[in-house]
């Protein structure tokens, strides 16, 4: 059940739709009655990417074409932008392979960008070796009838850290799904999301994390702003094999719904194999604290501007947990502007 | 030396399921196997009128075209639903006028159960005993419901759901398969068509229960599954704590129990549903035999501000697979749902709750602990969702799952559906083991590992206990630690 395997028989039965678990809250077979006609090349400008300047390196990545593997030998450092355009109406389906030697440092700073109803799939590998150290900062600003999956699995060998930060603004159907898997000890993760979602935009973000060494430790934020008809999907599941003891695991997911019609679905998961683990998650779903709200304007901020300020600092909290200081700022000004606009 | 005492009952108890015993009495069975003949002898059986057994073989119809469900995290071999009896009633002894002419093998039996509830000497007619109406539902025929008389005079109506069927049929008609529908899920439906016996409770509006209604369940004849039906209505302003305790003998083969228990409140109404289940969880140490327990329980709070609360403590069954669910249908309506899972040896529960908020300032709590211990698994799943209607739900869940030794596991499932910018809902899970610092502290004042465990493990539970009616509480802590007995060291 993949879009990779509905292009391949040229069957939308074959897209992952409600009755498949994982995909209860993102039905693209339901969604999908037609493929879209197969990738065509695009070889126009596609102007500049929210990180360019930024990185070492830039990438990029159009209707699926010119993904090369990205490797960083052992104890290199670098950082690479990598985009991930659509143009036109196609399909497009793009594999990315990214491998760190061990005690290498890798920035990768991404971007999802499209602008019509194409339907795109993104599938990245990255693997870290012994040591090494990976931060990913995915932007995913797409056309509002755009459908698009970006789906990364990552492998952590012992020692490593891999920290992460998504911010979507949605798409007709957008998901984003990060699988980690800790085999070495003493892995350490961070997994952050935040999103943004207005008109009838929908954005899916998936987490898997498997726990299979022991000493693991994983710290997970995802916060979310849902107005208008927009719908919010948070799915996050942390798993602690046998045998992987003295895992550390906490989860959050918290989202504020600003409008009577949009939704928020959220389904965090714990499935805990071992005894000597510490796992916690939280979960709230709400409107803004109207008491915060009344204290703001009675000291005279415009309602508008109290609203801006308080969601401004709710997703705050994601974007400060960014270590790479220039992104951290761009991912700053991206939501200082949707949420203000 | 009360403690001393209960230790050497419960090492005792180790040695074998305490309530692992047979009863041999004469029972009718209906032939082994399921097919459409064999619903209409359970009616004919019961002398259960047209409709009724219309509705039974509508039922088998819709379920021969169902599929199985396996979404669940509990393993099984697949279920023969051939190799089965769908009817075990005791033997009747015509026209028995009181209780001593109740068979005495079944007298021994609720004697042998160790009853929680002194229900023994109710059943026995002991002057001054305490005031339970106990509906006994043994081996899926109610024997004898006691206290009739003094509920007939405020106007409740506790029977037997055959009774129901022949004295009341209005009222079974318009709510019977209204909470739970005919082909709401696969066990359901199974239930509907072959359904036994069950107990069938109506309080009339504005009437306060005047004692806690009881009934007992328990699994008797070898083979023979299960299929009890509950109906519980409260109407307008009334109010009924309904106790249900279960106990079933030893046995190799699976037993399935698929039973149904519906709730309805109308306007201002409250039914308190209390559980204790203890059916024979299978051999420890290879997990044979014990009881496959996929019951469905909904309640429906149809009224304005009507309340339902579930409580629960599970801590028997080869296999629990059950979500006891509130359908907050009326404005300002609550559910709550707070529930103990102890599961132990090769034990899988898959337990947990749905709050569906419909109306508005819906309010709904759910409480959770699961404890696995062993080589057992322990799921808490549940779904939580607010209707675009429904202004100003609010939902508070807290889960914790506890995990006592390597092999054991145990897992957090919550679903939460908000469709509404003016509902809040707040979701709290944790899962460790026993604090190593805890354990010690309380072993240095000189309990023992076994103590201290069970010491522990009742702080962690209390917040549920607390909840159960007072006789059940007591009775109830005695079985957590019980269950527990073996797990560590």
């Amino acid at each position: 059940m993949s879009i990779a395997t509905a292009i391949r028989d040229r069957d939308v039965a074959e897209l992952p739709g409600r009755r498949d678990e994982d995909w209860r809250w993102t039905d693209l077979r339901g969604l999908i009655r037609k493929l879209p006609p197969p990738s065509e090349p695009f070889t126009a400008g596609v102007g500049d990417g929210p990180f360019d300047a930024l990185a070492a390196e830039r990438r990029v990545v159009v209707n699926g074409r010119g993904a090369e593997p990205i490797e960083v030998p052992r104890d290199a450092s670098s950082i690479v932008a990598v985009r991930f355009v659509s143009r036109g109406a196609g399909v497009h389906i793009a594999r990315l392979n990214i491998f760190l030697g061990a005690n290498a440092r890798l920035v990768l700073l991404e971007s999802y960008e499209s602008n019509g109803a194409s339907l795109s799939e993104a599938a990245l590998n990255i693997t870290l070796g012994a040591g090494a150290v990976v931060e990913r900062v995915v932007l995913a600003q797409d056309h509002a009838e755009a459908v698009s999956v970006s789906q990364a699995d990552v492998t952590l060998a012992s020692r490593a850290t891999f920290g992460q930060t998504t911010v979507a603004s949605g798409a007709r159907r957008q998901r984003l799904e990060t699988r980690v898997l800790h085999p070495g000890g003493q892995a350490s993760l961070r997994l952050d999301g935040v999103y943004l979602l207005a008109d009838k935009r929908h954005s899916d973000q998936t987490t898997v994390v498997t726990h299979a060494g022991t000493d693991g430790v994983t710290a997970q934020l995802t916060k979310g702003v849902v107005r208008d008809q927009a719908r919010g999907v948070f799915q996050g599941r942390i798993v602690v094999e046998e045998g992987a003891d003295r895992t550390d695991a906490r989860m959050g997911h918290h989202a504020l719904i600003l409008s009577d019609r949009a939704e928020v679905d959220a389904k965090p998961e714990l499935e805990i194999f071992a005894d000597e683990v510490a796992c916690a998650h939280g979960n709230t779903v709400g409107a803004l604290d109207e008491d915060a709200l009344f204290y703001a304007r009675q000291r005279g901020m415009p309602e508008d501007d109290a609203r801006a300020l308080l969601t401004e600092a709710f997703i705050g909290e994601v974007v400060d947990r960014i270590d790479h200081a220039g992104a951290r700022e761009v991912v700053r000004a991206w939501v200082a502007e949707r949420l203000r606009g | 030396m009360a403690a001393v005492k209960q230790t050497v009952e419960h090492v005792e108890s180790l040695e074998k399921y305490k309530h692992g015993f047979v009863t041999d009495i004469e029972q009718d069975f209906a032939p082994k196997g399921l097919n459409a003949d064999i619903v209409r002898f359970i009616s004919a059986k019961k002398n259960e009128p047209e409709w009724m057994l219309a509705w039974r073989l509508d039922a088998f119809e819709r379920w021969l075209a169902m599929d199985e469900p396996d979404w669940a995290k509990v393993s099984f071999p697949k279920i023969d639903y051939q190799d089965s009896y769908y009817y075990a009633a005791p033997k009747e002894k015509v026209g028995i006028k009181s209780l001593d002419e109740v068979d005495p093998d079944i007298l021994e039996t609720y004697k042998k159960l160790g009853i929680p509830l002194r229900e023994q000497e109710v059943l026995a007619g002991v002057v001054g005993a305490p005031r339970y109406a106990v509906d006994a539902v043994f081996d899926s025929v109610s024997v004898v419901t006691t206290f009739k008389k003094e509920l007939a005079q405020v106007g409740v109506i506790f029977c037997s759901m055959s009774e129901a069927i022949r004295e009341h049929p209005e009222l079974v008609k318009t709510y019977l398969g209204s909470v739970v529908p005919v082909s709401d899920n696969y066990f359901a439906c199974l239930n509907a068509a072959v359904f036994s016996d069950g107990s069938f409770v109506y309080v009339p509006p504005g009437v306060r229960c005047p004692m806690e209604l009881s009934t007992y369940f328990r699994i008797n004849a070898e083979n023979s599954g299960q299929f009890e039906r509950t109906l519980i209505i409260a109407d307008k302003g009334a109010y009924v704590s309904y106790l249900e305790g279960c106990t079933a003998p030893m046995r190799d083969e699976n037993q399935l129990h698929a039973a149904v228990v519906e709730l309805v409140t109308l306007d201002d109404a409250e039914i308190k549903y209390s559980t204790v289940q203890n059916w024979y969880p299978g051999d420890p140490e290879t997990g044979r035999g014990g009881i496959y327990n996929f019951v469905t329980k909904r309640a429906d709070c149809r009224g304005d501000r009507s309340k339902v609360s579930w409580t629960q403590v599970e801590t028997g069954s080869a296999i629990t697979w059950k979500y006891p669910s509130c359908i907050l249908r009326g404005d300002g309506s609550s559910g709550e749902f707070y529930s103990i899972a102890i599961t132990n040896g090769r034990q899988q529960a898959d337990t947990g709750t749905k709050m569906i908020h419909l109306g508005k300032d819906t309010r709904s709590r759910i409480i959770s602990k699961g404890i696995s211990a062993g080589r057992s698994s322990n799921t808490y799943r549940g779904l939580v969702s607010a209707h675009p209607k429904a202004t100003g739900a609010r939902n508070f869940t807290q889960c914790d799952s506890l995990l006592i030794g390597k092999h054991c596991a145990a897992h957090t499932v919550p679903y939460i559906e908000a469709r509404n910018g003016k509902a809040k809902f707040e979701h709290e899970a944790t899962t460790t083991r026993l604090s190593e610092d805890q354990l010690f502290y309380v072993m240095q004042r000189g309990l023992s590992q076994e103590e201290a465990v069970q010491l522990l493990v009742n702080g962690f539970v209390k917040d549920v206990l607390q909840e159960l009616p007072m006789e059940f509480a007591v009775e109830a802590q005695k079985l957590v630690a019980i269950s527990l007995e073996g797990s560590v060291g």
